[in-house]
C-alpha cells in the first residue's frame, strides 16, 4: 500500500480540470473505476496550523454528507477513498452530460430532469442535508441512466428553512441565468417534483425562496450572470 | 468649485472636515475622539462629549480649511447606521447649521462613506471591499446602482470582538495605541492554540462562539498571548476567506479593506496573500483614514450632492440601522468627481 505522500504525489501528477477558490479537480483512473479526484488546497493567508485543520474537518465533512446521502439513496457519486489529512477525496466520475448542457439540446428530456433534480433535492432535503450549490451544472444525466447531484463542498447538515430556500433558489438562478427561454418551465417542473417528496414542507421552502429573491442581492447576481459581469 | 462640510458621529469621534471638488481636495480634518477610562462606549457619556466639542470642532474644521461658514456649498451629515445617542449631536449640528445658514443639508450613509474614502485615497475604482470595524463587518461590492451585501457576520462585528476580549483580559482600555490593537500588542510572542472554533457558513462569519472559547480558556488560566494570537488568526483569516468567495464569485479584479480594522497590519497582509492568489489588486487604505473621520462623510457628501441627494432639516431623522444596501449611489463611475 502505498503512503498518504505517494497518493497525493501521484493525484497531483494527473490532468487538472478545474483550479476553484477551494479545491483542485482531477480526472484518473483509481482500481480500476474512472474517478475524480477532488485536492482542497491549504490557504496561503492562514496560519499552517489553522489551514491544515480547516482542509482536514470539511474533506471529512463532504465525505461525511456523501455517505449519508448515499444511505438515504440519493444519486450521488459513490466515494472510492477519503484522505481527510490530506484533504482528497476520491470518487466515482459520473459521466455523462449536465443538465445545463442537456437542456440547450433536448427540451422534453431537460423537463423532466428537471423534475428529476426537484426529487432529488427533496430527498437530499429530507435527509437533513442542505447541498449548498445545486445549479444545473452540479446535476449530470449519467450513461447509465437518471440524474445524479455532485459537488458536496458547500453542503451542510442542516433541516434550517433559510439553507433549503437557498438551494431551490440557486437552482432557480441558474435555468434563469443560462436558459432564459425556458427557464419557466424548467423551474415549475423542478417545484412539482420538490413538492412531491416534500409535501406539506414544501410550502414554506418555496416561500422563504421568493423571499430570498425579493431580498435583491441575488437578483442582481442572476442579471450579471445573463450579461457578463458588469463593469 | 464646490465646497462641502461634512459631519461624523455615528460611534466614538466627533469629526468634522472640509473637502473641496478641486486639489488639495482634503482641506481639513479636526476630530475629538471619546475615549473611556474604563469599560466600553456608553452611548449616555459619549453623547455628552460630543455636545462639548461640537462647537470647537467645527469652528476648527474651517479655520484649518481658510474658510467661512458662507463660502460652504452643503453640509453633509451621517444620518447613520451608529448608536443613537451621538447620531443625534450630529444629526442636530448639522441642521442647525443647514438652516441657520440656509445651506442645503445632504445625508450621508456611514458604511458608504468609508467605502468611498477608501476608493478615493486608493484610486482602485471598481473593487469589492472587506468593511471591517468595531461596529461593522460586511463584505461589499457594487451591482446595479448599490453596494450590495456579499457576506456579513452573523453576530458581533469583528471589531467589537477584539474590543470585548481586550477588556474581559483587562489589557484595555486604552483599546488601540500607536495605531495598534491591545490585541495585536499581546499577541506579540504568541503560539496557535488548536480546536478554537472557526466559523465561516457560505458568505458569512460568525465570531460569537470564537469570544466563548477564548474567554473560556482565560478562565482556565492559558497563556495570554497565545489565545490573543490565535484569537486575532482566526478572526482575521475567517474574514478574508469570505472576502475571497466573494472575490470569486463576484469576478472583480480590485480587493479593498476599509473602517478602523482595516489599520492591522497583519489584516492587510492576509488580504495582500489572498489578493495574489486570485491575480488581484489589493491596495491598503492609509490608516489614518482606515477609522471613523469627518472627511470621509464630507466626501460622500460631494458626490451625493453633485447627484442631486438632499434632505429636508425637518425630516433628517437619524436611522441607526441604515443598511448599506439601502443607498443608491448614481456617481459610482464618475467617482471621484473632481475638477482640474
Amino acid at each position: 500500500m502505498a503512503s498518504q505522500e505517494e497518493i497525493v504525489s501521484w493525484v497531483k501528477s494527473l490532468t487538472l480540470v478545474k483550479r476553484g477558490a477551494e479545491s483542485e479537480i482531477r480526472l484518473g483512473v483509481f482500481m480500476g473505476i474512472p474517478a475524480v479526484f477532488k485536492l482542497r488546497v491549504l490557504k496561503p493567508y492562514m496560519h499552517p496550523k489553522l489551514a491544515q485543520t480547516l482542509v482536514a474537518q470539511r474533506t471529512r465533512k463532504e465525505a461525511k454528507v456523501i455517505g449519508h446521502a448515499l444511505k438515504n439513496n440519493i444519486p450521488a457519486p459513490r466515494l472510492l477513498a477519503v484522505f481527510p489529512s490530506a484533504g482528497l477525496i476520491i470518487m466515482e466520475y459520473v459521466e455523462g452530460p449536465t443538465l445545463k448542457d442537456l437542456a440547450f439540446k433536448d427540451l422534453e428530456r431537460s423537463l423532466k430532469l428537471s423534475r428529476e433534480a426537484g426529487i432529488i433535492l427533496a430527498k437530499l432535503h429530507k435527509a437533513g442535508i442542505a447541498h449548498g450549490d445545486p445549479t444545473t451544472s452540479n446535476y449530470i444525466a449519467a450513461q447509465e441512466g437518471g440524474l445524479k447531484l455532485i459537488d458536496y463542498g458547500l453542503a451542510e447538515f442542516t433541516e434550517d428553512v433559510e439553507e433549503r430556500a437557498v438551494d431551490i433558489h440557486l437552482y432557480r438562478r441558474a435555468v434563469e441565468s443560462t436558459h432564459a427561454g425556458i427557464a419557466n418551465m424548467m423551474f415549475k417542473e423542478f417545484l412539482e417534483g420538490y413538492r412531491e417528496v416534500m409535501e406539506a414542507d414544501a410550502k414554506t421552502v418555496i416561500q422563504r425562496a421568493e423571499d430570498i429573491r425579493m431580498r435583491g442581492r441575488y437578483v442582481e447576481e442572476r442579471r450579471k450572470t445573463v450579461w457578463g459581469p458588469l463593469k | 468649485m464646490t465646497l462641502i462640510l461634512g459631519i461624523e458621529s455615528t460611534a466614538h469621534t466627533f469629526g468634522v472636515s472640509v473637502v473641496s471638488s478641486e486639489a488639495p481636495y482634503i482641506l481639513s480634518d479636526s476630530r475629538r475622539t471619546y475615549s473611556p477610562r474604563q469599560g466600553g462606549i456608553l452611548p449616555r457619556e459619549v453623547a455628552p462629549f460630543f455636545s462639548s466639542v461640537a462647537g470647537e470642532t467645527v469652528k476648527e474644521a474651517l479655520d484649518q480649511a481658510g474658510v467661512r461658514i458662507r463660502d460652504v456649498d452643503a453640509i453633509a451629515v451621517a444620518l447613520g447606521p451608529g448608536m443613537g445617542p451621538q447620531l443625534r449631536v450630529g444629526a442636530s449640528v448639522a441642521r442647525a447649521l443647514a438652516s441657520y445658514h440656509g445651506k442645503p443639508l445632504v445625508p450621508v450613509n456611514h458604511a458608504v462613506a468609508h467605502v468611498e474614502i477608501a476608493r478615493f485615497l486608493t484610486g482602485l475604482r471598481d473593487p469589492i471591499v472587506l468593511y471591517v470595524a468595531g461596529g461593522n463587518t460586511t463584505v461589499v461590492s457594487y451591482s446595479e446602482g448599490r453596494y450590495r451585501v456579499f457576506g456579513e457576520t452573523l453576530d458581533m462585528p469583528l471589531g467589537n470582538l477584539l474590543d470585548t476580549f481586550a477588556r474581559e483580559a483587562g489589557i484595555a482600555p486604552p483599546y488601540v495605541v500607536g495605531g495598534k490593537h491591545a490585541v495585536d500588542v499581546c499577541s506579540e510572542g504568541g503560539e496557535f492554540i488548536e480546536g478554537m472554533p472557526y466559523i465561516v457558513k457560505g458568505q458569512d462569519s460568525s465570531f460569537s462562539g470564537l469570544l466563548t472559547a477564548a474567554l473560556r480558556l482565560l478562565k482556565r488560566g492559558s497563556r495570554l498571548q497565545d489565545i490573543c494570537f490565535t484569537l486575532r488568526e482566526i478572526a482575521y483569516s475567517s474574514v478574508v476567506e469570505v472576502l475571497e468567495r466573494g472575490l470569486a464569485h463576484t469576478g472583480k479584479r480590485e480587493v479593498l479593506s476599509t473602517g478602523g480594522v482595516a489599520a492591522s497590519e497583519l489584516l492587510n497582509e492576509k488580504i495582500e496573500s489572498m489578493a495574489r492568489l486570485h491575480g488581484a489588486t489589493f491596495k491598503p487604505i492609509p490608516s489614518k483614514y482606515s477609522g471613523d473621520n469627518g472627511v470621509m462623510i464630507a466626501l460622500t457628501g460631494l458626490a451625493a450632492y453633485l447627484w442631486g441627494q438632499r434632505v429636508d432639516p425637518s425630516k433628517a431623522f437619524i436611522r441607526q440601522r441604515w443598511r448599506i444596501d439601502q443607498v443608491d449611489i448614481p456617481w459610482y463611475f464618475e467617482f471621484p468627481p473632481l475638477e482640474g
